[in-house]
């Protein structure tokens, strides 16, 4: 079980320096900025390289979908607002208080909601705090824009994998044939 | 019909409390530099009141007058950025894009307002004050210069809002931290491009004057205030 906190920002959500990471070693130098730990942390962020998102456990998106819950069912925020949500281990407990209760996860689950404790999740998608992003679901979700557009078919995956590089021509060329704007306000701000 | 923010400042009613620059600052994660580098020309202000004495003491009056980006319609800052980080966008509005920007600081030479910063340190807040940061606005690294955004988080919050509610937006519903601060409402924000709101009627007014005019970069704050001021002979 990995328990190290993911370094990505959600969106809106301000990480970095500011919300207490380790302080640079190279102090202000406005190459290696306190964005970054080290070079070679900032030689990575340059070129968008990043460490897969490692969950507590194998948690699989095909049995769920397969036995017809919905995506909107879990990531509820989704139709809301900027946030789709990783759901708590109480919405996991909503089903599975009376569904596969003798499995040792689930019981494991029970324990630890018994306990008042939560699943380390960490992010599979967004974008680093430099790249100045900011993505609201909603209007996405109301423009009818399929989840699997961005999110990739996830009655395929176990666990979620970033199956699509959501780089700004990604972003650009959906927004160029959907006629969404384009300005850079759109986007960065 | 595309929007076209603009604000009028009604100079008559400002007391220069400075509740605009506090918000702004709040509003938008504005870091302080200290005082040490505040005096070398550093220091940020995305709102800021400038102060004009009249008259020898003790016969004293203050005038007061709040200065944020103009967002002109002909801006210099935008024809001199080398990135096109600086542009106009679809609003109107004059925007700065970060990510864009590589920090050659024509822009706030070129301005002639200047409202605009350059970011010469990486922003820290002491502990706890880093958490009063609003998630919604970006964190400007060093090297990148930064302006008043008319909050364009709170433009597009609304925009989605609106459109989510399949609506026209009202006027005065959208408010920069600044007008929302303002207890005189001295700040008016609002759609130019509607004939019926509150600031085009006030950018109409007689009062109404553009900041530094006469250099034509049609600026979209128009400062309304009795014309008797600054002529030398009214008293």
């Amino acid at each position: 079980m990995v328990t190290a906190a993911c370094t990505f920002a959600s969106p809106g959500q301000p990480s970095g320096t500011w919300a207490g990471a380790p302080p640079s070693r190279w102090g202000t130098s406005p190459v290696v900025t306190p964005a970054h730990a080290s070079a070679g942390d900032a030689v990575r962020g340059f070129f968008g390289i990043r460490p897969d998102a490692r969950q507590p456990f194998d948690f699989s998106h095909q049995i769920h979908l397969s036995k017809g819950v919905l995506c909107t069912d879990c990531h509820t925020g989704v139709e809301k607002g900027p946030v789709a949500g990783i759901p708590s281990i109480n919405t996991c407990m909503i089903c599975h208080s009376q569904i596969a209760t003798d499995r040792p996860l689930i019981k494991t689950l029970t324990e630890m909601q018994e306990k008042g404790r939560e699943l380390d999740w960490q992010r599979v998608y967004g974008w680093v705090p430099e790249a100045h992003v900011r993505f609201d679901h909603a209007p996405h979700i109301r423009a009818k824009v399929e989840c699997s557009t961005c999110h990739g078919n996830l009655a395929e995956q176990t666990v979620a994998q970033r199956a699509v590089n959501m780089n700004m021509s990604f972003c650009v060329s959906c927004h160029k044939s959907k006629q969404a704007s384009n300005d850079c306000l759109t986007c960065h701000y | 019909m595309a929007y076209r923010w603009g604000m009028a400042v009604d100079l008559d009613r400002c007391t220069g409390c400075e509740a605009c620059v506090t918000a702004c600052h709040a509003e938008n994660n504005i870091p302080t530099v200290g005082a040490g580098q505040a005096a070398r020309g550093r220091a940020m202000h995305w709102i800021r009141v400038e102060r004009y004495y009249e008259g020898d003491f003790p016969d004293v009056r203050v005038k007061f007058r709040p200065v944020l980006c103009q967002h002109c319609d002909a801006a210099p800052c935008e024809a001199v950025c080398p990135t096109y980080a600086s542009h106009q966008s679809e609003d109107g509005l004059n925007a700065q894009v970060y990510n864009r920007c590589i920090g050659t600081r024509y822009c706030g030479n070129a301005c002639m307002y200047n409202v605009r910063f350059f970011n010469f340190f990486n922003p820290e807040w002491e502990k706890p004050l880093n958490l009063q940061l609003n998630p919604d606005v970006s964190i400007r690294s060093v090297g990148v210069m930064e302006k008043c955004t008319f909050c364009v988080q709170r433009i597009k919050a609304a925009k989605v809002l609106i459109k989510s509610e399949n609506r026209d937006l009202k006027d005065g519903e959208l408010q920069p931290a600044c007008a929302q601060a303002c207890p005189t409402t001295a700040l008016v924000f609002g759609d130019l491009n509607d004939p019926e709101s509150r600031v085009a009627r006030l950018s109409h007014s007689p009062r109404g004057t553009k900041l530094l005019e006469d250099l034509g970069a049609e600026p979209k704050v128009t400062y309304l205030q009795k014309q008797a001021w600054y002529e030398p002979d009214a008293h």
